[in-house]
């Protein structure tokens, strides 16, 4: 909110710089966005927080500063209103949208400019003077905050005001020259035919005041802060008046409000006023709450020293009265002050009045506490070090996607989570899958330049019924970083696969995890495979179709990706590692070189060996995948070497020979394997 | 098997001499010494050998080994010498080394983690919370009334899940990590210090400065007499330590529905552009979140405070627009 300080001087005199001023305001909670000065003032946009609507005006802040600084503050006075006048004709239909309508008559009234001194003011925080009576109901809510319309008496119908919902169908021109559809939502002022405001929001140009008014009916009222805001949003229609009504204005501001009004109507526009009435719905009256509480009670839970006198006379000064009931301060609220409900409230004031900068430092007593952290920050922390490790970048993305592309990965069959309010498509959707996330990564690198790429990142994906954490990874490229040409070849699945063991290696897997070969849409034929972690499939790995990469706008890179689930991780827990003895005894290795069909697994090979191994066998080292001119088309050369070790003594030559000729054999008759 | 073990020697010897490599002796220890060299032979013939014939031939064969073994380690000293004293230069040491690069931490992750770290050193327990809340946790609890315009679609993003456990109530994407200081407190009895990071949504349009998906880090000390100005005592600390030991800080009074007196923490440091920054808020914990997380009222006192992580990253590192850590460009990732 815009304040002008010279309109400010009218109420209290700060008697410091603008500058001290502007850090005394900010550091009472009014945030001082932006100082402008300009024509001898100094206008100041300040921040006003939800919970302090009386401060949306130059009277409110200018108790904070009398309050702030312990300056005197002086009000405008308002003549009570004379004697009884003739019942001005107003009907409450909707007793919950308005609760408090007055309405005061002023008759022959002379419509000109306003005196030079409103003018300014107001066109200092940014309003364009208009005419002496649009003028001062801006001025007079401005000063005080509460909202004011004057509609042009005689082009009332039936000279009557009726608060209602409007009808559907009917509709109104606003002041700003839009016509507006209207439905059983929306609060309206109406004359005896027709809606002539939108209550609490804008007037109805039929009715406004123009140069050849003569009487007026001045509006003071008090509508529902939830309704008013709902038909702003509604209507996409806000102004001051609405401003204020949405962040609630006090229920007895309004017959300050109308009484200041018509006083400067009075004075700057002549009249007389003919009629009057103050309708009011609820019979009591909206007052402050009163709260006790003890000096020791607000020195403990702010960590100070603050006396009771200090304390009484910053309460004071904000509106607020003191008493004293035995050891304790009785302090009553101003009906402005709706946000004061307990105890914790009035210490806020208290050290607002102190400042904030003014209360000590300390630190709290005892910070360690037996709450045990997560447990799967360590899992997690673990297999990222080792992804980092194998040379992969990690990412964040975002957790939404666009349906239509999430589709097009052949992943939209999933039962999906919708957002209800997307801004934009982009949003519609809680990803199924990291896959789409990291095809626009990969995307956005590889048109920038950066074929390169090997990610990796642990985030949620989501289901209608939960959200899971998962790990995705995605490598396309080459393996560069060395410039001896030998080791520079595109990574391939095996890069891939070897990340991701890499990444669980830390991990009680049980029996590990294995790779079976799987058909899945978004994957190439004949290059993907589900994960599996005993009985369970908790992931897959693969070649991205290309398809879909054109779909994300990669032409020419082959992109392997996988994704497996972090919740079945985190159930196997960490490794726990003890300590294996180094084998004191030498171990044999020999060397096997196999030709077999192409479409036999390796993977089965090794379960045979190691099952016929026992108990001999320490280990199986994978050494070569051979496809060349000097094998048959349809098969392939595997070599491999077998470690045999015995913890406890030395192998003789004949018992590995009888083992090593036994596997030797069986691979043969199982596999149709030749020896190469 | 008969060897003339003199005259093998003495061959030997003379191959040797024309020995004036490396690679040349490797040749020579090969055929001697290899897998399939010449003792080798000697060897396998050695086990078949008659029992009258083994003690004498096994004693000439490693007389031989012995021997042929001196032999090379003799030359390679040679060889060594030689290289020493010529000035020949076999490797251009100013080529790049080859390492295999690590990858990089995502900045957010470490911002995060750097953060956890401070508070870890102080005693606080990390924790984290569900990204898809009820309105519950991210409202009710929070003291945020029910018309609240911060509950409407403009400000919250819902999604289409059923509550388990209140099916009158919505699901939503958490707005603020706030909502896991109740599930905290109902969960665990004080004296508690904990930290929650994750990931919060709000239907922000995208610029430079608004992200609808973003971090934060939420903190919560609750115990018998926690008091104001220790929450100032325990945010300047962080301060210093997250960002140095000479910037300045100051509390100014602010609003949040779930603290009371409520505060925005703001800093600043020599050469900064502007003069201060906001950098997160705080307050005292509300007594009706106290209330929700089923707390006697009056028992415990606490505070609380929540930041930005990608706002902290943009001030320490200068980044100007929050879409960069989400476009994941890898010379950005790189960089950190």
């Amino acid at each position: 909110m815009k304040i002008s300080l010279n309109w400010i001087k009218n109420y209290v005199k700060p008697g410091i710089s603008v500058k001290q001023l502007v850090h005394k305001l900010t550091m009472a909670g009014l945030e001082v966005e932006e100082v402008v000065s300009a024509n001898k003032d100094c206008v100041l946009e300040l921040e006003i927080t939800p919970n302090r609507p009386d401060c949306l005006n130059m009277i409110g802040i200018a108790r904070e500063i009398s309050a702030i600084l312990n300056k005197p503050l002086t009000l405008p006075k308002v003549k009570k209103t004379a004697t009884q006048k003739a019942n001005c004709n107003i009907v409450i239909k909707d007793t919950k949208g308005c609760t408090r309508y007055i309405g005061t008559v002023i008759e022959g009234v002379n419509v000109k400019s306003a005196p030079a001194w409103m003018k300014e003011a107001i066109a200092s925080i940014g309003l364009r003077p208009i005419n002496n009576l649009v003028d001062i109901t801006n001025y007079s809510l401005m000063e005080n905050g509460q909202p004011l319309h004057a509609f042009d008496y005689d082009k009332l119908e039936g000279g009557k005001i009726i608060v209602r919902r409007a009808k559907k169908g009917e509709t109104i021109v606003t002041l700003d020259g839009v016509e507006r559809k209207l439905d059983e939502s929306i609060l309206v002022i109406a004359d005896a035919k027709k809606p002539v405001a939108i209550a609490g929001i804008m007037g109805g140009a039929a009715t406004e005041v123009t140069a050849t008014t003569k009487n007026i009916l001045l509006e003071s009222a008090h509508f529902d802060q939830i309704l008013i805001r709902q038909t702003s949003r509604k209507l996409g229609l806000s102004s001051d008046s609405s401003y204020r009504f949405e962040r609630s204005v006090a229920y007895q501001g309004v017959e300050y409000g109308s009484k200041r009004a018509t006083q400067l109507i009075l004075e700057n526009a002549g009249g007389k006023i003919s009629k009057y009435k103050d309708a009011k719905i609820s019979k009591t009256q909206q007052k402050g709450n009163s709260v006790k509480l003890s000096v020791e009670q607000i020195n403990n839970y702010l960590g100070t020293k603050a006396t009771k006198a200090q304390i009484k006379t910053g309460l004071k000064k904000l509106g607020f009265s003191v008493s004293e009931a035995a050891k304790q301060l009785k302090v009553a609220s101003p009906h402005f002050r709706q946000d004061i409900l307990r105890e914790v409230d009035l210490i806020e004031e208290i050290a607002r009045i102190i400042g904030f900068d003014n209360i000590p430092i300390s630190l709290p007593p005892i910070l360690s506490c037996n709450i045990p952290s997560e447990p799967r920050r360590p899992i997690r922390n673990r297999v990222i070090d080792r992804l980092l490790s194998e040379g992969l970048d990690e990412t964040v993305t975002y957790a939404m996607y666009n349906a239509d592309l999430v589709g097009q990965t052949g992943q939209i069959d999933k039962k999906q989570l919708r957002v209800i309010n997307p801004l934009t498509k982009e949003q519609e959707l809680m990803r199924p899958s990291i896959l789409p996330s990291f095809l626009s990564v990969a995307a956005t690198n590889i048109n920038r330049g950066q074929k390169n790429i090997k990610i990796f990142e642990i985030g949620k994906v989501y289901t209608p019924k939960a959200e899971e954490e998962t790990l995705a990874i995605l490598m396309t490229g080459t393996n560069v970083s060395d410039w001896r040409p030998a080791s520079n070849r595109p990574v391939d699945f095996y890069d891939l696969k070897g990340a991701l063991t890499q990444a669980l290696e830390c991990m009680d897997l049980g029996k590990g995890i294995t790779f079976v070969s799987t058909e899945n849409s978004f994957y190439e034929k004949g290059q993907s495979a589900t994960i599996h972690l005993s009985a369970k499939v908790i992931g897959h790995i693969g070649k991205v179709d290309g398809d879909v990469l054109r779909t994300f706008g990669i032409k020419e890179a082959d992109v392997y990706f996988c994704e497996i689930s972090m919740e079945q991780v985190y159930m196997c827990g960490l490794k726990k590692n003890g300590y294996d003895a180094i084998a004191e005894y030498p171990a044999v290795v020999r060397d096997v070189s196999i030709a077999v069909k192409k479409d036999q697994d390796f993977g089965k090979i090794e379960n045979l060996v190691r099952q016929l191994g026992k108990p001999i066998l320490s280990d199986i080292y994978f050494k070569e995948e051979y496809l060349g001119e000097k094998i048959a088309n349809d098969q392939r050369g595997l070599v491999f070497s077998l470690t045999y070790q015995d913890k406890k003594r030395t192998l003789t030559e004949e018992e590995v020979n009888k083992v090593h000729e036994k596997i030797l054999s069986s691979i043969m008759e199982e596999f149709h394997a030749v020896l190469r | 098997m008969n060897w003339d073990f003199d005259q093998i020697t003495q061959k030997a010897e003379e191959e040797l001499r024309a020995v004036a490599s490396d690679k040349d002796l490797e040749a020579f220890r090969i055929k001697y010494l290899g897998r399939k060299g010449l003792l080798a032979d000697m060897y396998a013939a050695l086990a078949t050998a008659s029992k009258e014939e083994k003690p004498a031939l096994g004693k000439n064969i490693n007389i031989l080994k012995t021997r042929i073994t001196g032999l090379i380690d003799g030359e390679r000293d040679q060889i060594k010498k030689t290289k020493k004293a010529s000035s020949i230069k076999e490797l251009d040491v100013t080529l790049p080394g080859v390492s295999r690069s690590t990858g990089h931490k995502h900045l957010i992750t470490q911002t995060i983690e750097e953060i956890c770290d401070i508070f870890e050193k102080m005693g606080f327990s990390v924790q984290e919370g569900p990204e898809i809340e009820s309105e519950f946790y991210n409202f009710d609890a929070l003291n945020i009334p029910k018309d609240h315009p911060s509950r409407d679609g403009f400000d919250t993003f819902y999604v289409d899940m059923k509550n388990k456990t209140n099916a009158g109530q919505n699901m939503l994407l958490r707005s603020q990590t706030s909502p896991a200081q109740v599930r905290i407190m109902q969960k665990y009895k004080p004296p508690m210090a904990v930290l929650v990071p994750g990931k919060v949504f709000r239907p922000d349009a995208v610029d430079a400065s608004h992200s609808f998906m973003f971090h934060q880090i939420e903190g919560l000390v609750v115990d018998k007499n926690i008091k104001f100005s220790d929450l100032k005592g325990l945010l300047e600390v962080f301060l210093k330590r997250l960002f140095s030991d000479d910037i300045k800080m100051r509390f100014r009074p602010h609003f949040f529905p779930f603290t009371e007196p409520s505060a925005e923490v703001d800093i600043s440091w020599k050469g900064g552009k502007k003069d201060w920054l906001e950098i997160m808020g705080c307050g005292m914990v509300h007594p009706n979140v106290f209330k929700a997380a089923g707390y006697k009222d009056g028992e415990y006192t606490g505070l609380a405070f929540g930041l930005g992580v990608e706002r902290i990253a943009m001030c320490k590192y200068g980044i100007k627009d929050i879409r960069t850590f989400y476009e994941n460009d890898v010379r950005f990732l790189r960089q950190f």
